[in-house]
């Protein structure tokens, strides 16, 4: 049911560089975990909502300037000029 | 197979006149500051930090939803929008979708527009989401770059996203849908389109069966039609060709003036969008409408009809008055100083016109993104005003006010002031106006003749006068004094 | 010298308070003990002893300077641990990862804020499973952590080392994150008080985020008093968190109660080892005897409860983890010679099997074609329990059961099967996915190793769960201290 190239795939999607060894093993332990979860298919949900909070939108942030009196980013090694540096796009 | 032509856009709007970003306290105008100096935990992406929701950013965004006719929802929703770029501090986009149920901040609307005949637009959703940062190459080159630089100072800016079904048949008619989407968001003073970047629009586009293209990359407003023009145009090239168009992605090279095939591998992102948990469901109960609806600014159509109602101003001259909401401001500024609508309107939209358009000219020549605000001629409503009075008061010519216009945008004088020094006041004093009449009817005897019979050669000598006296007579009082001359020498 | 790490927090503040000992004298020995001992247990990660015994010796200034009790702060002087997915600033927080092995946070977390506002010393971050994803502590960069009743069984998890050094005496108190049981497991297996509050009770700001929808940071004591404590500093709105919410609950108190209308749940109990359901047994059967009206009752949706929850847990943490990418912190891998994308591939190849495990799935059940089919349900199920759960609620005050199906168990014995791992947590994710609190208090031990109870209660209802687990504690006098 979940394919090795399922796996691949997903591996892609998520950035995630994985070897043979482990594709094999994801491929085995996600099918037997989404198997699992196909237990939500034997329950009848058409009617229901979805749990979710809710606010006002009275109660949100008011739209003020407050400034981080430091630096965020003061830990990277990756700095140049200000900026942060990161791999080449081509 | 037909060669009906569907254009469909989708126009960001950034919402520059929040003071913070969309989801912190960031300052919300990050132009021009040096990079990474305009973040916080939040916008760039820190473990551990929250999103905060904006209040004004909603009601901003509600205010366009409205003048765009779309519903709003009861309940609004963010989405997470998965995928990883450089310029994503989170990598996931927070933005809406309405593909579970409707809760972007505004669907099915309408947009009526003109252009010589009227139409319309559809527009199919508007949408909050926030701004990536801002990603800078060695050399300005992506592809030659062996890294990137990336500056968070923009990420999180508020961006209204406004999606148009394809009801558009013709680039020119785009142009005409964005000045008036341009006035709206002016009038509603939600977003200040001359800063840089604050305005964008991607546009789709098919010819009859053919599949449809995206074009992305389309650095203004004003690079819209030319890149839908060019598009069409190798379309149909393809087309007469027999040659399949293929559903793609394709950027506009503005240098170039060209659509070229986006590079690299365009596998289709699974975005995988699911409900912030981070952002509650956000209620927009009754009184929040009302109170917006109540507080709505005036928008360019109204504006425009009560123009025309209250002000008799014509069509045309109305129409070029609200699309720039600056003229319509310095209009209705002006005629509050010296009301006379008709000629003020007049001054505006064939004079001081071209001097703005000259500018934009001059400023896209030299690639400046933004387009000319008259701030920067430094002509004020009073300004205005002055030259309308002095003219209706017959203290200047018309001429003579035509010529003081490029003046006052350099110098910034007041026409009475620039009158005094010239000494432009119109000549009405009879004897040197007699004077003059004198000489010239020395220099031209044969006219002077020939004006006795014929009126038209009248006019004749009317204009060696003008000359004469440098434009400063009055024309009316030299025609009746010529006329009477004509008349005595008989 | 008197043993002062094995006082209770109210102990300590009291202590301070009166001058039977100063705040230094006791941060030292605390640091002392874990000193000693930390190398059997492992509950920290890092251990602060210069900032922990200034912000002492600053106390101890205090208290001599005649300082109003006000002003010293609540929970002034008690030795705090916290978990390592919780910002501290200046003070490392690495979740137990490589992809955030160098991370010094620029600022405190809420709850961090609070604790230290209120006088709490923080003496170092604690060892959890990887971005709290487990269920033992095994998934730690850092070794897992032992449980202090018998070093050879897992403490728990993902909170292990909040739990474990409860126990050890190496801090009073601790600050966990429970998304699935987190908080509680570790509480069961390591014999503490754990508590999950109710969803938007606590602020999340600071907790680095593994699945958004369903966790609380909760407190972990040796006393239930203790840990009503910790909640009176924590809770509360923040603006810093728009999932939080005002409950208008002044503060929690511990007071003598009866009365109580008990349910014991028993698909939970029947789910468990035999030795687990005696103690439970037991357990209600106090209860009756203090007064209370006890019943068997039954949640026919628990059935799909963990499908729902590991649906949620994954997809949201293969977003929440998605910004782990090593531009921005992480650890040293310079991004020269690498593309965009293969950098990030490999950066985050780096993340633990379990981690990418989840990530993985999660990424599956958000995928194109799969979000009505698991996401979308998932969250609709959550409606269900909460309604049925809500209507039980009405002829019972709280409910009870096993916190765990199964006693603590030896190390490696389940991590490598993950369906069997994720089944321990049968019993606690009811309470994360409908987002009422949930407590887990000692109540006995089987071949010493012990049982925890666990009490859940209507939403904001934590009065409630503290007034039972009190009732029951002040009696039950279940033991407190390993032989460590």
């Amino acid at each position: 049911m979940v394919s090795r190239d399922e796996i691949k795939h997903l591996g892609w999607l998520s950035r995630l560089e994985l070897t043979e060894e482990e594709i094999s093993k994801f491929t085995l332990q996600i099918e037997e975990i989404i198997g699992y979860l196909n237990k939500l298919d034997s329950v009848s949900l058409s009617e229901i909502e979805p749990v979710r909070s809710r606010k006002n939108i009275s109660e949100l942030r008011k739209d003020r300037i407050e400034p981080f009196r430091a630096d965020p980013l003061e830990g990277s090694k990756n700095r140049k000029d200000g900026f942060i540096k990161g791999p080449r796009l081509n | 197979m037909t060669s009906e032509i569907k254009i469909g856009l989708e126009i960001h709007c950034q919402l520059t006149y929040l003071k913070s970003k969309l989801f912190c306290p960031c300052y919300n105008d990050y132009r021009f500051r040096s990079p990474n100096s305009n973040i916080c935990p939040i916008c760039s992406g820190l473990p551990g930090t929250l999103p905060l929701l904006n209040q004004s950013a909603l009601e901003h965004a509600s205010l366009l939803s409205i003048s765009l006719g779309c519903k709003i929802p009861n309940e609004i929703i963010f989405y997470r929008k998965n995928y990883f770029y450089p310029d994503l501090p989170k990598n996931f986009q927070l933005t809406q979708y309405n593909a579970y149920g409707i809760t972007s901040i505004g669907v099915d609307g309408k947009l009526e527009y003109d252009t010589g005949s009227k139409k319309h637009a559809r527009i199919r959703r508007i949408q909050l989401e926030e701004d990536p940062g801002k990603l800078v190459y060695e050399n300005n080159s992506m592809d030659n770059s062996f890294y990137t630089l990336i500056d968070y100072n923009r990420a999180g800016v508020s961006l209204v996203e406004i999606v148009t079904e394809p009801d558009f048949i013709a680039p020119k008619d785009v142009r005409i849908f964005l000045n008036k989407i341009t006035s709206i968001v002016e009038h509603l003073r939600i977003c200040d389109t001359r800063l840089e970047g604050a305005v964008r629009c991607d546009a789709n586009v098919s010819i009859g069966e053919g599949r449809r293209v995206e074009i992305k990359n389309i650095g203004s407003f004003k690079e819209v039609e030319k890149a839908l023009s060019y598009e069409i145009t190798r379309q149909k090239t393809m087309s007469a060709r027999e040659i399949e168009i293929k559903a793609e992605t394709r950027h506009w090279d503005e240098a170039r003036k060209i659509t070229k095939q986006a590079r690299g591998k365009e596998t289709e992102e699974d975005y995988r969008y699911f409900p912030e948990p981070d952002i509650p469901t956000i209620v927009l109960d009754n009184s929040f409408l009302l109170a917006l609806e109540r507080n709505m600014p005036e928008l360019p159509d109204q504006r425009r009809r009560r123009y025309i109602t209250n002000y008799e101003l014509g069509d045309h001259v109305s129409q070029v008055l609200i699309d720039n909401k600056e003229l319509s401001d310095l209009f209705e500024s002006a005629i509050a100083i010296y009301p006379a609508p008709k000629a003020i309107a007049n001054w505006i939209v064939s004079d001081l016109i071209k001097f703005i358009n000259k500018n934009n000219h001059n400023q896209s020549e030299r690639n400046h993104e933004g387009s000319t605000s008259i701030s920067e001629l430094r002509i004020e409503a009073k300004h205005i005003a002055e030259l309308a009075k002095l003219v209706d008061q017959d203290m200047i010519s018309r001429t003579t006010a035509k010529g003081l216009i490029n003046q006052m945008i350099k110098t910034g004088e007041l026409p009475s002031q620039l009158v005094q020094k010239t000494n432009a006041s119109k000549i009405d004093d009879q004897n040197i106006i007699l004077d003059a009449i004198e000489t010239v009817f020395k220099d031209e005897m044969s006219a002077v003749n020939d004006a006795r019979q014929n009126s038209k050669a009248t006019n004749f000598l009317l204009g060696r006068i003008m000359q004469f006296t440098k434009g400063k007579a009055d024309p009316k009082i030299a025609l009746d004094l010529i006329n009477k001359k004509l008349i005595e020498s008989t | 010298m008197v043993n002062l790490c094995s006082l209770t927090a109210e102990q300590i503040v009291k202590g301070i308070r009166n001058e039977e000992f100063s705040a230094e004298e006791y941060i030292s020995q605390i640091l002392e003990r874990i000193e000693k001992i930390d190398d059997k247990v492992n509950a920290f990660v890092v251990v602060d002893n210069s900032g922990a015994l200034e912000k002492a010796r600053h106390i101890d200034k205090m208290v001599r300077s005649g300082e109003d009790g006000k002003d010293l702060g609540s929970l002034a002087g008690v030795a705090v641990g916290v978990k390592d997915n919780i910002c501290t600033r200046g003070l490392r927080t690495t979740c137990a990862s490589k992809m955030l092995q160098d991370y010094v946070p620029p600022y405190d977390a809420t709850v961090v804020r609070k604790l230290k506002d209120d006088g709490a010393i923080v003496v170092g971050k604690l060892n959890l499973d990887e971005f709290a994803m487990g269920s033992t502590t095994e998934f730690s960069m850092y070794g897992s952590t032992h449980n202090p009743w018998n070093t050879k069984y897992v403490p728990g998890g993902s909170s292990g080392g909040s739990g474990a050094s409860v126990a050890a005496s190496e801090c009073a108190i601790s600050l966990g994150s429970d998304t699935g049981g987190s908080v509680r497991c570790p509480a069961s297996f390591c014999s503490v008080v754990g508590l999950k509050p109710t969803y938007g009770c606590v602020s999340r700001f600071g907790l680095i985020s593994y699945a958004n929808s369903l966790e609380q940071v909760g407190p972990m004591g040796k006393t239930v008093s203790d840990v009503v404590m910790v909640m009176n500093s924590i809770s509360g709105i923040d603006d810093n968190d728009q999932t939080t919410v005002d409950n208008e609950i002044p503060k929690y108190t511990i007071k003598p109660s009866g009365n109580i209308r008990i349910g014991l749940l028993k698909e939970m109990v029947e789910g468990a080892e035999p030795e687990i359901s005696k103690c439970i047994y037991s357990a209600m059967d106090l209860f009756s005897s203090l007064g209370c009206e006890c019943k068997e009752t039954s949640m026919k949706s628990i059935e799909y409860a963990l499908a729902s929850y590991y649906t949620i847990a994954m997809a949201e943490s293969s977003s929440n983890l998605a910004r782990y990418d090593n531009i921005r912190y992480g650890f040293d891998l310079s991004s020269d010679s690498y593309e965009w994308n293969a950098y990030f591939a490999k950066v985050r190849s780096y993340l633990g099997e379990e981690v990418k495990r989840r990530i993985i799935a999660g990424s599956y059940v958000l995928s194109s074609g799969y979000y009505g089919k698991y996401y979308l349900k998932a969250q609709k199920v959550r409606t269900i329990l909460k309604q049925e759960i809500t209507s039980l609620f009405k002829s019972f005050d709280i409910l009870i059961g096993p916190t765990m199906p199964v006693m603590p168990f030896k190390f490696g014995e389940k991590i490598d099967d993950p369906l069997k791992m994720y089944m321990v947590d049968i019993n606690t994710v009811i309470a994360n996915l409908t987002g009422i609190p949930a407590i887990s208090i000692p109540a006995g031990f089987s071949k010493k190793l012990p049982i925890g109870l666990q009490i859940m209660a209507g939403e904001f209802q934590e009065q409630m769960l503290f007034d039972a687990a009190f009732l029951f504690e002040n009696t039950a006098n279940i033991q407190r201290s390993p032989e460590l």
